[in-house]
């Protein structure tokens, strides 16, 4: 009877053990990918973004304490195209944790599928400013772009995570659902201002603009990565004065005193525009950025209507 | 003769132009061979890049025990400093660094570093700068100064402490913070190469250690702090007397600290760094008597908009033979920078030599960069 006693309070421990393993530790280079890898992960992973929403993810320092982080990591999440090129490598090298290695079954690329634009297939060079040879990093302002990354996220954690794998699917399906959903709203959202003209400050947008139909005419920077010239503000200003555009929208990253002179001058209005989650604090979850930022210029194109 | 050597080389050209026709495979199209059709892509190619170093400089210079191989011309193309960084296999990446300067073509770093060793170690062998302290591994195109440190210079040399060897890294596990020891061994430099390092015999190595550690304070702040030590012979005394030979010994320990600011998100207009790196010096002068001396630089930087950084720096060293007298010097600078690969940085530095001689100089130094080189220790 001891003896049986002994065997499953063992069994039961082991059992318990199994039900109560360990969560999975998911790092993503950006917010983004870290929100859209809790949807699907759910419980089951503890998820860590390097880049905040609120940074710039090209500029990012590649300090020794995201190395203790990836260290432990059993999945690493990147948007990859170059995005990430200035300070992920020199960290993958030095976190000696080979599962996370590109061509390691613990490294994703979120990239693959998703509708990727602004591919460079011709010769570039630096004059061109920080141009990504690969295409626009910035796909994931695309919902269905989103979509792709979840299923992509889904079927790593299943790889990795067999015992839920059935979790991680019906995890999966609910996020598609509720996205298509969700889809509906802000298509309903954005036909209100179907074809809008914006300026952004950076090239962070064609997915976005693409999906909602805007149409992003110019960018405060000349060229990705580099500050504007006296000329090229002369030239923004004339071009928001002839073509009515509404709209300037800076990244928080940005200094915008020079975009606020311009829409100040120019009668345009300044947005500070979320390009992630995080970017700002009613940005929580993939949801929220599309929710935030189509209300955003819903909401400062009808108080220009009412003007 | 000269028909011979003539037939010879053209033997030698159509022998190679037949070998390179020649189907690598037996039954393989020398066509597609000869088309380049069958063979791999550029992507496989290491990431070449090119570092530009030219400096202007006005002034006349009273040069230090270090200084010995500055020119000190109006005008001067500094060096060009080659890159080659790649993949070697799923275990090891390489990288090549080929200084190419009016004096001579040296490899500056030759490197195969294992990094998927198991319990968090890294192996690397080759030709690397050492890790002693944290600027001595800082290629001098890649600091924010037109010259070394006085104390780097003095102790370290032109080139820094390097040589050819084996590290030995290992990231120390703990919760609370980053740390990491490394443990090196060099083949000693020769006594033209180092002023604190010699050679008492061909084999003789010189051995590194440094304890480092970097901890966040707040997202804006951080603190990186390291502890080091390079031990080796300093050279041979010959006794004339009895014409035996007493190795003489060099003992040299460091500390750095570096408190870094920057606002995320503001990251790319606004930052500051301040830092500072002292040594201490225990040297065999003779076998009786032994040399103690130290010195260190701080120096601090301050990105102030987008494009533009202003930076002081002031050094104080003594000299490994000699702990009696020093030189001090103080540096300021003004840089901008067009773009992340090339910056325009007018320095001017004040140098209090030894013997009281004040040595006054203005520096323009442009560095610019094509290729992808690869990011340097953070």
């Amino acid at each position: 009877m001891k003896r049986h006693g002994i065997l499953s309070f063992l069994a039961m421990t082991l059992l318990s053990a199994s039900a109560f393993a360990a969560p999975l530790k998911i790092m993503t280079t950006t917010e983004d990918l870290a929100a859209i890898a809790r949807e699907v992960a759910g419980d089951h992973a503890e998820i860590q973004s390097i880049a905040r929403g609120y940074q710039d993810p090209h500029f990012v320092d590649a300090k020794p304490s995201y190395l203790l982080k990836l260290k432990r990591a059993d999945l690493l999440i990147v948007v990859g195209l170059e995005l990430e090129v200035g300070w992920l490598p020199s960290l993958l090298t030095n976190a000696r944790n080979p599962k996370i290695l590109p061509g390691s079954p613990g490294f994703l690329q979120a990239s693959e599928g998703c509708k990727v634009l602004q591919r460079r297939d011709g010769a570039i060079d630096r004059s061109m400013g920080d141009i990504h040879s690969e295409g626009n990093p910035h796909y994931w302002l695309d919902p269905e772009n989103g979509r792709v990354i979840a299923r992509h996220v889904a079927a790593k954690l299943a790889a990795l995570d067999p015992a839920n794998a059935t979790d991680y699917q019906t995890r999966l399906a609910a996020f598609e659902e509720k996205l298509t959903a969700r889809e509906k709203e802000w298509t309903t959202i954005a036909e209100g201002f179907k074809g809008v003209k914006v300026i952004t400050y950076h090239n962070s947008f064609p997915n976005f603009a693409r999906a909602f139909n805007i149409n992003v005419v110019n960018t405060v920077e000349p060229k990705p990565g580099i500050p504007p010239s006296p000329g090229h503000v002369r030239a923004l200003l004339a071009q928001i004065r002839a073509e009515k555009i509404p709209l300037i929208l800076v990244e928080p990253y940005f200094d915008d005193k020079l975009s606020a002179k311009i829409a100040r001058d120019a009668g345009a209005t300044l947005l500070t525009f979320p390009p992630s989650v995080g970017g700002s604090p009613a940005v929580k979850t993939y949801f929220d950025l599309f929710d935030v930022d189509l209300n955003m210029i819903a909401d400062a194109l009808a108080k220009r209507g009412g003007k | 003769m000269r028909h011979r050597l003539t037939f010879l080389f053209v033997s030698f050209l159509a022998s190679t132009c037949l070998f390179a026709q020649e189907p690598a495979v037996p039954g393989a199209w020398p066509q597609a061979a000869a088309s380049g059709a069958l063979q791999a892509s550029n992507v496989l190619n290491p990431n070449v890049s090119a570092i530009g170093w030219f400096q202007a400089e006005a002034g006349h210079r009273k040069p230090g025990p270090g200084d010995a191989a500055d020119d000190g011309d109006s005008f001067q193309m500094k060096e060009v400093e080659l890159g080659f960084q790649s993949i070697v296999d799923s275990w090891a990446r390489a990288d090549f660094f080929v200084s190419v300067s009016r004096e001579e073509v040296d490899l500056e770093e030759g490197t195969l570093t294992w990094f998927r060793l198991p319990f968090d170690l890294a192996l690397k062998v080759g030709k690397f700068k050492a890790n002693f302290g944290r600027f001595n591994r800082i290629h001098t195109p890649e600091t924010p100064f037109a010259d070394r440190p006085l104390v780097q210079q003095n102790y370290l040399g032109d080139e820094g402490l390097n040589g050819s060897g084996v590290s030995l890294s290992w990231h120390v596990p703990n919760p609370w913070l980053f740390v990491n020891l490394d443990a090196e061994a060099i083949s000693a430099p020769r006594e033209d190469e180092n002023p604190t390092f010699g050679r008492a015999g061909q084999k003789d190595i010189v051995y590194v250690g440094r304890l480092g550690g970097f901890t966040d304070l707040s997202e804006a702040w951080n603190v990186t702090f390291g502890a080091s030590a390079a031990l080796g012979h300093a050279g041979e005394e010959v006794d004339e007397i009895s014409g035996s030979t007493t190795t003489l010994r060099s003992r040299l320990y460091g500390a750095d600290l570096t408190f870094r600011w920057k606002n995320i998100r503001r990251a790319i207009y606004r930052s500051f760094a301040w830092s500072t790196e002292a040594l201490w010096s225990r040297r065999d002068a003779t076998v009786a008597d032994v040399e103690d001396s130290h010195g260190f630089f701080s120096t601090m930087d301050y990105q102030f908009a987008q494009r533009w950084h202003t930076g002081v720096r002031y050094d104080y060293s003594q000299f490994p033979n000699d702990g009696r007298r020093h030189e001090e010097g103080h540096l300021v600078y003004l840089t901008y920078a067009p773009s992340e690969f090339s910056q325009l940085s007018l320095q001017g530095r004040q140098v209090r030599r030894a013997d009281g001689e004040l040595e006054d100089l203005m520096f323009l130094k442009s560095t610019f960069n094509v290729g992808p080189h690869g990011a340097h220790p953070f």
